[in-house]
């Protein structure tokens, strides 16, 4: 049985909270990387073709999440944008995943000791 | 078994990538300790940050295809599973395209 069904298939407006969530998210990973772990991720070619695979499958993966017709994972229509591309994906899921994947990686490599 | 879905998925994720580490022999899932201390940090960042939109209805979960097992704070265990093997996941991609690229251990 689906929650607030209706309150999930309406459009977004603009952004939300998750938007702003997964902003954070990324600002987060970032100064992270930068600030705090220096591993020099960002000038690694082996990060950047690593992001592009992640990418790739988190198309596949998200996009059998959070398909409309039978979705696993559902938003709040007021808490996202409403851009879903391709298929349903919220574009925040691709901030969340940046963020997820990369804080992950360079601190994988921070603990290298 | 629709309820298995999300955890199924996950266990595709492992099924494409822990192989990896077997291929290019680089060590992820059999470097426990490390993956542990790489991992910990993150999995509690992302299950606050999960347990705060949870909570805020900013999203949530169908029923139709969790197991409805769930921690306090009504975090089904399918996430916590997601924070482990999504980001082990990126970890051996990474290292299996380092691998690839002929990088030595430290490069």
């Amino acid at each position: 049985m689906l929650r607030s069904e209706s309150h999930a298939m309406g459009e977004g407006g603009g952004g939300g909270e998750y938007s702003v969530l997964a902003l954070l998210a990324v600002v987060f990973a970032v100064t992270f990387e930068l600030r705090f772990a220096r591993t020099g991720l960002f000038r690694s070619r082996a990060y950047w073709i690593s992001m592009g695979i992640v990418f790739c499958f988190q198309v596949l993966v998200d996009g059998w999440l959070t398909k409309l017709s039978a979705p696993i994972v559902l938003y709040a229509s007021d808490e996202i944008s409403g851009l879903r591309f391709p298929w349903d994906i919220p574009v925040e899921d691709y901030l969340f995943g940046f963020a997820l994947t990369t804080l992950a990686i360079a601190n994988w490599i921070r603990c290298s000791k | 078994m629709d309820k298995l879905q999300y955890l199924g998925l996950l266990g595709g994720c492992l099924v494409c990538t822990v192989p990896l580490e077997f291929v290019y022999g680089f060590r992820v899932w059999r470097s426990p300790a490390r993956l542990v201390r790489a991992l910990g940090p993150v999995i509690c960042f992302f299950v606050l940050w999960d347990l705060f939109g949870i909570h805020r209805r900013n999203w949530w979960f169908n029923d139709a295809y969790v197991t409805g097992i769930e921690l306090p704070g009504s975090i089904p265990i399918e996430e916590i599973a997601f924070f482990i093997v999504i980001p082990a996941a990126a970890i051996s991609g990474y290292e299996a395209v380092r691998a690839s690229l002929g990088k030595s251990r430290d490069g």
